[in-house]
This record gives structure tokens, C-alpha cells and sequence, in this order.
């Protein structure tokens, strides 16, 4: 009874907050410290490791045997601290509101009978072992986020914003760049899937990751040339070791869309004559009808997925072999009346305050739409060496498949009017060396590091209408990254050499004979990055680092009608790579109540590939079109990205995330097109520790602002052959806009399952509003207030012994 | 043990890797538009005189448009029957788009504007199948008035309104929108 009134009166509290929407927040900010000595000389042991079972993830102890694990949401936790040559050590700890937690030194007893090596690199994050900015969401946070897409989710973090091509495409921007500027390594391998394009969003399964991670700034010395933006790195959690079947269920609804959302997994470990074997088989399938701004329903914007994965590990000794293979299949639908058959078309379209066709809702998905399909085999093995050091081999095969669906008017035609199949090739070798210790000043330092090849090769095979052409290209890099940490003091660098070779093949129209050109392009960059420690409370982080990205076969050789852009879109051969300067500078802070980091970087670009508007607009059989061709200038970006945490009591805390970006055309003294508005996220919550049979309850609600881009070219007309033509862009950027959302959730048993529950309301007040990078914001608003139900179930078969 | 493995590992790696490459890159498929229209030809009928056939005709629409046929000299005063014929020469055999056009008659409409100054009113005579409100007008046949002599251009433009076709140019997408030069005298 009385919990049934609790839920009443939090629902209550819930609705009475209804005004707003926006990204969810938590208050999973608190850092746990610790050191990790062995018990029989009290020494700190470098390298050790934490592992927190509940979170499938861990730390490593710095060179004095110090660690330190952030973003931890209040809750009981089981850690095993772990060195090579010791005994596990288990400890429960229980983390409340406090931002900090102290442990004691733990020490390790030393285990002389059996010198097993633990494999440590399964259990941290594959970017902690660079020194660079970078950002998370995993745990109670990713779970805050499931149902979204890739790119929807990340807003969640600063820096991080989406270009979209209405409601259900979504193209994740770190800093201002996107598509090619950025790598996504889903289960670390490379994503290829024709990023370039704008209306291509990665197809990359959310539901996959255990941690989403974002490197901030370029970060090719690890993962190549291109991330001269930043890395995304989506991570499952490790296998089970555990013998048992363990299985979750995520079910997510959804009010807007009427979407609806199941993804499971199940998992395995074997022991006996078996130990050492795991696997792991996962689905997801999502299901979503016409999306609902306040006033109506946007035709068309209905959303079809499907995808599973299976991954099989074999751990023996001193080594482990994976095979992991995933398809993403996705249907997605394009809102009807953002497609525009002439600049005609689209200045009517643009002068209209709603569509003109404002269907009722349907789950009906037919032309225009993209299907793709995309597969990725991965088969990865690593041999820790005898004399140290792992040896990491990695290969894996990519099939990307997409076809584009346009409108057609009288053919009645069935064949896609876009295809594009992309095969990619990679091969990775890294050898990580066991770390050395080194005397400074008295003091204990160590030595870590590794070095790698990187390997690629691409076929590309066009179809139906002419966007980019076939093309082969290889591209292989040397790196070797270095790090070095004494005290509080930690210094890293690292060198890399790429190369790259492309050959773009086109078809003669008159002689039908098969012609190609064929470019190619060396670099080499450097990075320089230092940590360092001013309080224990207080630490600075900084990076510099150069980056480059070869212009891709979209930027070289693209030429046609992107109808859906309204734009003929003309690439340059002549382009040469873009060369990045990265900096930034990142002061963290970890006090009793106020925690939080700010970051502030500026990013260089030399030769910034950008589609700038031609005098001449272009006539094709349904009008004048405007033309851009690819150019390039010196471009810049920079910003802040803060995020401030104050607890006003142990169950109260405020939580401020602000993202700052101020790009500029140096060449041409003009603002770029399509840099993301500075946007502020603002949350205050309330934790609980219990209510009746609810655990961990909370109630948060969320305010998020995002103003208008008062940076962007200016728009000007003019009078061409009789027709209007815009430049700079179509219209100007849409007005700044308030969003109120709201969430509760806690825990709770079914049966004796523990069930998460997190109930969450976006755009309560359902404002009717635009954002400036989606690309339809010219013909229509964005979504409605949302309601969102997700479930999450997991569910635990211990072997019996 | 490890040490006779792990050649054998990169050998299979190597082979996977080496084994990407099949070359279907190198076979190029012709740029092919499942609706291009690339000529599209206005023929009047002078009704007084049926003898009388003038004829104007717009090539390469789909790329570079060849506008040296596109002038249609017309009598003043004189009343014509138009017919328009769109083809897709891009297609072996050459496609018809009319014939589909008409198929598809309840969502297709072509709009005739002379610009200003020219003495000239179309009318469209043929009518489609749609439900009351309608039927509405198509426009592939039309009577062409003319009036005093002058000159200027006529705007074809041909709408798709897909289940939104009410009689006006408002709904739907352009498919075709280009310029005849109108010579009356």
C-alpha cells in the first residue's frame, strides 16, 4: 500500500513537472581512489588492476600504485584487485552520493604457486590507455540512453552533438566535426559504411555497447589517419568467465512513433575440460511508425531494424583467440515532405509554416527510403610472449550494402535509384610491451607502451545513378605511442607514418571503355600529451597532436543531383589532405560536494574540405539547382565543454553540462555552414535510497537550451536566368529553444530477477521548435513530447556445482 | 607450441586479407536514371488549318539541355491544340513517358505559363479519373490561343501529387520544369 502511494506521488511529482524535454542526465559522477601495494614490502604494484564486477569495468594503478575510477552511480559494488604473480583480492564497497571515495591501500598477497598472467586489456576501456580528453557513457547512464540511436545517445555527452536528416537519421558531431573526420570503432574494428555522407547515419547497433567512449580531439597516432575529429569507440562487456548462462532482456516503448524496442542477450562460460571458452549471441529488433511533432505527424518517418551478433572467445594460458560476426539490417524511411523535386520545390516548401501533407499515423514505410545492410566478421587473437609483452593480431571483414529509394512518379519502377556496396579489409597488429621500470629523481617511474600496424583495402561497387564512383583503395600505418609515468606525473607521445593509395574507376559514356585515375598520399604525424596531479582532488590534463586526413572519394569525384539536399554536388581532384593541430586542455576536479571537468581546445585544420556554393546554379530537367563544388580553407574550431556537478545534500545534486563551439573560415573571414549552436543541459536530481520494494529510486528533471547559431554565413539572394537563388544557405538558422524533460527509475525484484525500471518524458511541454542541424528543419518541426518505458531484465542460470 | 601457432595464424590472417580482393570495382556500370526525361516536344495543330503542325523540342534535359529546337513560331490570333510527348532516350528502347504519364493520370498534372507580355492562354482539355471533387485536368492535350504578335517563353512544368492532386500546381514535386521560346507574329 504505501508504495503504491509512493509511486502515485512521484508519478505526481513527475507529471506536475510537465514542461520541457531534453537528454538525460544522472548524478553518476563518483570517483573512487585507492592504492594497490603488495603485502610483504608495502610496495605499490604498477599495473595492477581493479576490476568491478557489476560494471564490467575497471582501472589500472598508475607508477606509486595509485588508481582512480570515475563516473560511478551510487550503489553497492564488487571489485577484485588483481596482479600478475598475486591473489585476487575481492572487496564490497558501497558508493552513496559522496563525489569521493578513499579506500584503504589494499594489499595483495603473493600467490608463488601459480604464476598466471590476468588479462587486464579485456577489462579497461581500449582509449584509457591513451592520454587524451575522452568522455563515457556506461552503466545506469547508457541505460538512460537505450532505444536511441547511436547519435542520439551521445548528446548526452559534452562536446558531442548530431547532424540528422529528420527524426530517425542521426550523425554523431564531436566538436564540430563529422562523417569522415570522425572513426567509429564498433568492437574495435574501423566502421566503414559510407560515412560521408550527411544523410548516412553509422550503423552500428546501440544496444551492442556496454560503454560508449569519445575520444575528443584528434586521435589518429592510434586508430589511424581521418580522426581528426575524434574516435567513438562502442565496447561490449567482456565474455562471462563465470561458468553459467547468463541472459538479459532490454525492452524500451515509446509514446512518439509508437516505437517499440526488444534486444536481448545470452551468454555462456564453460569450465572443465572447456574452461576458457565463452560466447555470447545478441538480437535487437526495433519497430517505429510516423513521428509527431506538436501540430502533426511527419509522413513517412517510420523506422525498421534488425541485427544480431554472436561472439565465441577461447582464453588458454598465455593466449585467446575471438570470432565475432554481426549483421545490422535497417529500414528507414524519409519524411515525404522534405523531398523536393526543384529549387521550386523547395522555396514553396521553405515558405510554408507546416507540410502540406499531415497524414494521421501509420507504421507504413514506403518510398522515399534507405535500406542497408551491413556485416562485419571480426577474428582477433592475442599471445602474451615470454619475455613480455602481448602480441595483438586482428582481422576483420566488412560488407556494407546500401540502397536508396527515391520517389518515383511514373516508371513504377522497383529498383533502387542508389546503390553502393563497400567491402573493407582491415588488418591490425599491435605489440604492447611490458612495462619497465625506471629510477627518476629516487622516485619509481615506468615505461609502457606499444607499437602496430594498420592495414585497410576497400572496394567500392556504384550502381543506378552517379554519386561517387567504384573505387579500390589500400592504406597502411606504422605507430608507436609511449608513455611514461612517474609520481604524479604521467607524459605520452607518439609518432605514426600512413599511407594511402586510392584508384577511382568511371565508365567513358561515349566509348564505354573503362578509364580510372589514381592518387596517393603519405604523412606523418605526432602527439604530445601530459597528466598531472596538482591536488588529489585536482588534475590537468593537456594533448597536442597533429592529424590528417586523406580527401575521400566523395570529396574527390562526387558529381551529381543530391536531389535530397536540392544541391548538384561537384567533387575536386585536385584536393589535397587536410592536416588538423589539435590542442586541449582539460582541469578535472574532484571535491566533496562541487565535481566536474572543464575542457577547452582549438583545432587547426589546414586544407578543410567544405562544399562551397558555385556563382552558376545548374539546369537539369527539373530546374536550377544550386552547385557547390568541394574547396578548401583554413578552418578553426574551438570551444569549452564544461560539466559542473554540486550536491546540495547526499540525495539533491545539480548537474550543468555546457557545450561552446565558435568555428571560422580563416580563408575567407566567414562562418562555416552547419557548426552545432552552443547548447546548455541542466538537470537536478533526487537519489532515494529505498521505498518499500523500490531500490535506488530517483526523480530528475532535466532543462536543456540550445540557442541559435548566430554564426552561420549569412543568407543572401539573388536574381539567376529568372530564378531565386540562395546562397550561404536556404534559410537562416532556426530561433534558440527550451526543453523540459523528466525521469524516474529504481530497481525492483520480478520474482527473484532484479529489474531496472527507468520511466522518461522528453519535450513534456511540446514546443514546437527547430534545430539548425537537422537538414529538413527547412519543412518541418521537430518531434513532439516523447514518453519512454525502459525495461531492463537481467537474468542468471548459475551452474550448479 | 605457441611458437608453431602463431606463423601459422598470420598465414591465415594474410590469406584472409590478400584474399579481399576480387575486383569487381573494375567492371563499371553506366549512370542509369530510373526516371530521367531528356526530350520533351510540344506539337500545335493549327485547328483552322489541321495541315498547319508546328513543332518545338528540348534534348539532353537531363544533362546539358540543347534548347536550339525549342522556339515554336506561332500565328497570331490563331487558336491550337497542343500535345506533349516526354521521352527517356536514355533507355533502349527509347521510353515513352507520356504513355506512363498517362497510366498514372490521377497523380500527374502539367502546368503552362507564358511569361509576361506574351500573348498567349492555355487551356488543358483532358481530364483524369479522380473521385469527386474531381475529375481534374492532366494538360498532356491543351488548346493554345494566341493573340496579338509578341514573344516570350512558355514554362512546361510537370507536377507529381501523388493521392494530394486537387486541380492547382500547389501539391506534390516538380519532375519536369523547363522553357519553350514562343514566337507569335
Amino acid at each position: 500500500m504505501g508504495s503504491l502511494n509512493r509511486i502515485s506521488i512521484l508519478l505526481g511529482l513527475w507529471v506536475a513537472t510537465g514542461s520541457g524535454c531534453l537528454a538525460q542526465s544522472s548524478t553518476c559522477t563518483g570517483v573512487l581512489k585507492g592504492q594497490i601495494l603488495g603485502q610483504e614490502n608495502r610496495e605499490p604494484l604498477v599495473g595492477a588492476t581493479l576490476y568491478v564486477r557489476e560494471l564490467k569495468t575497471g582501472a589500472v594503478a598508475d607508477s606509486a600504485g595509485y588508481f582512480q575510477l570515475g563516473q560511478l552511480c551510487p550503489g553497492n559494488y564488487t571489485i577484485d584487485f588483481q596482479f600478475v604473480g598475486y591473489k585476487v583480492t575481492t572487496q564490497s564497497i558501497v558508493i552513496r552520493q559522496e563525489p569521493l571515495v578513499r579506500l584503504n591501500p589494499v594489499l595483495l598477497m603473493p600467490d608463488n604457486q601459480t604464476l598466471q598472467e590476468v588479462v587486464v586489456t579485456e577489462h579497461r576501456s581500449e582509449a584509457q590507455q591513451l592520454l587524451q580528453t575522452q568522455v563515457s557513457l556506461s552503466g545506469a547512464a547508457l541505460d538512460q540512453t537505450r532505444g536511441q540511436s547511436l547519435g542520439e545517445s551521445l548528446k548526452a555527452l559534452t562536446g558531442l552533438y548530431a547532424i540528422q536528416s529528420g527524426p530517425s537519421i542521426s550523425k554523431p558531431v564531436i566538436h564540430g566535426l563529422y562523417s569522415n573526420r570522425i572513426i567509429i570503432l564498433n568492437n574495435g574494428i574501423r566502421q566503414e559504411d559510407q560515412q560521408w555522407g550527411s544523410e548516412h547515419a553509422p550503423q552500428v547497433d546501440q544496444f551492442l555497447a556496454s560503454r560508449l567512449t569519445v575520444i575528443k580531439g584528434a586521435a589518429s597516432i592510434r586508430y589511424g589517419s581521418d580522426a581528426i575529429g575524434g574516435v567513438i569507440l562502442v565496447e561490449p562487456s567482456a565474455m562471462p568467465t563465470r561458468p553459467g548462462i547468463q541472459a538479459e532482456v532490454n525492452l524500451v516503448g515509446a509514446t512518439n512513433g509508437g516505437m517499440g524496442v526488444v534486444s536481448g542477450l545470452v551468454e555462456g562460460a564453460f569450465d572443465k575440460k572447456f574452461a576458457g571458452l565463452s560466447w555470447r549471441l545478441q538480437g535487437t529488433l526495433k519497430r517505429s511508425g510516423y513521428v509527431k511533432t506538436p501540430n502533426y505527424y511527419l509522413e513517412n518517418t517510420s523506422y525498421h531494424e534488425n541485427n544480431f551478433s554472436g561472439d565465441l572467445h577461447y582464453d588458454h594460458k598465455n593466449f585467446g583467440v575471438e570470432l565475432f560476426y554481426s549483421q545490422f539490417d535497417t529500414k528507414v524511411g524519409l519524411f515525404t515532405g522534405a523531398q523536393v523535386g526543384s529549387l521550386a520545390d523547395l522555396y514553396t516548401a521553405i515558405s510554408r509554416s507546416e507540410p502540406l501533407v499531415q497524414p494521421n499515423f501509420s507504421y507504413a514505410l514506403n518510398r522515399p527510403y534507405q535500406a542497408v545492410q551491413h556485416d562485419l566478421f571480426k577474428g582477433r587473437a592475442h599471445l602474451h610472449l615470454p619475455k613480455g609483452g602481448t602480441l595483438t593480431a586482428t582481422v576483420a571483414r566488412q560488407q556494407n550494402t546500401r540502397r536508396e529509394y527515391d520517389f518515383v512518379s511514373f516508371s513504377g519502377i522497383t529498383t533502387p535509384e542508389l546503390y553502393l556496396k563497400l567491402v573493407t579489409h582491415t588488418a591490425d597488429l599491435v605489440w604492447e610491451h611490458a612495462p619497465i621500470k625506471a629510477e627518476a629523481r629516487g622516485r619509481a617511474g615506468q615505461w609502457s607502451g606499444s607499437v602496430g600496424f594498420n592495414g585497410i583495402t576497400q572496394g567500392n561497387v556504384r550502381q543506378y545513378l552517379f554519386l561517387i564512383p567504384n573505387f579500390r583503395n589500400y592504406g597502411a600505418g606504422l605507430f608507436a605511442i609511449e608513455r611514461y609515468a612517474v609520481g604524479r606525473l604521467t607524459l605520452e607521445g607518439g609518432l605514426r607514418y600512413d599511407y594511402r593509395w586510392l584508384r577511382a574507376y568511371f565508365l567513358d559514356e561515349v566509348t564505354k571503355q573503362t578509364y580510372f585515375t589514381t592518387h596517393n598520399w603519405q604523412n606523418a604525424n605526432g602527439s604530445l600529451g601530459i597528466a598531472y596531479q596538482l591536488r588529489p582532488d585536482l588534475t590537468l590534463t593537456g594533448n597536442v597532436s597533429t592529424a590528417w586526413r586523406a580527401p575521400n572519394v566523395a570529396d574527390l569525384y562526387s558529381n551529381g543531383l543530391h536531389q535530397s539536399a536540392v544541391a548538384y554536388e561537384r567533387g575536386n581532384p585536385n584536393l589535397r589532405p587536410e592536416q588538423a593541430l589539435n590542442s586541449n586542455l582539460v582541469l578535472a576536479y574532484a571535491g566533496k560536494r562541487l565535481s566536474g571537468e572543464i575542457g577547452v581546445y582549438n583545432n587547426r585544420i589546414e586544407n578543410y574540405i567544405y562544399l562551397k556554393p558555385d556563382s552558376v546554379p545548374i539546369v537539369r530537367q527539373r530546374g536550377a539547382f544550386p552547385s557547390y563544388t568541394y574547396n578548401q580553407v583554413r578552418a578553426t574550431f574551438r570551444g569549452v565543454d564544461a560539466t559542473l556537478t554540486y550536491k546540495f545534500t547526499d540525495q539533491l545534486a545539480f548537474t550543468t553540462k555546457n557545450s561552446l563551439l565558435f568555428a571560422y573560415n580563416q580563408t575567407d573571414h566567414d562562418y562555416l555552414v552547419f557548426i552545432p549552436a552552443n547548447r546548455s543541459d541542466n538537470t537536478l536530481r533526487y537519489d532515494w535510497d529505498r521505498w518499500g520494494k523500490f531500490a535506488k529510486p530517483y526523480l530528475s528533471v532535466t532543462g536543456l537550451y540550445v540557442s541559435r547559431q548566430n554564426r552561420a554565413p549569412s543568407v543572401t539572394t539573388r536574381q539567376e536566368n529568372g530564378a531565386v537563388i540562395f546562397t550561404g544557405d536556404f534559410a537562416p538558422p532556426p530561433p534558440a529553444y527550451f526543453l523540459l524533460g523528466a525521469e524516474v527509475g529504481f530497481q525492483t525484484q520480478l520474482g527473484k530477477q532484479p529489474m531496472s525500471v527507468i520511466l522518461s518524458g522528453t519535450n513534456l511541454a511540446n514546443v514546437a521548435y527547430r534545430d539548425y542541424l537537422n537538414r529538413f528543419r527547412y519543412f518541418a518541426d521537430e518531434p513532439g513530447c516523447n514518453i519512454m518505458l525502459k525495461v531492463k531484465l537481467p537474468l542468471a542460470f548459475p551452474k550448479r556445482s | 607450441m605457441t611458437y608453431t601457432r602463431k606463423p601459422l595464424l598470420f598465414i591465415a590472417f594474410l590469406t584472409l586479407f590478400a584474399g579481399a580482393c576480387k575486383n569487381d570495382e573494375e567492371n563499371v556500370a553506366p549512370t542509369d536514371d530510373n526516371e530521367a526525361i531528356t526530350t520533351a516536344t510540344l506539337t500545335l495543330t493549327n485547328k483552322a488549318v489541321p495541315t498547319e503542325i508546328v513543332t518545338a523540342t528540348i534534348d539532353n534535359l537531363n544533362t546539358t539541355a540543347d534548347f536550339s529546337k525549342a522556339t515554336l513560331t506561332l500565328k497570331a490570333n490563331t487558336t491550337y491544340t497542343g500535345v506533349v510527348t516526354l521521352l527517356d532516350k536514355t533507355k533502349t528502347p527509347v521510353l515513352d513517358a507520356t504513355a506512363e504519364i498517362r497510366e498514372k493520370a490521377n497523380e500527374h498534372l502539367f502546368v503552362y505559363t507564358p511569361s509576361t507580355g506574351l500573348n498567349l492562354t492555355a487551356t488543358l482539355t483532358d481530364r483524369d479519373t479522380n473521385p469527386a471533387p474531381g475529375p481534374y485536368p492532366i494538360g498532356l492535350t491543351t488548346e493554345m490561343k494566341t493573340g496579338a504578335a509578341s514573344s516570350g517563353k512558355l514554362k512546361l512544368v510537370l507536377r507529381h501529387q501523388p493521392d494530394t492532386k486537387n486541380g492547382t500546381a500547389t501539391p506534390g514535386t516538380s519532375d519536369l520544369d523547363t522553357d519553350f521560346t514562343i514566337v507569335i507574329q
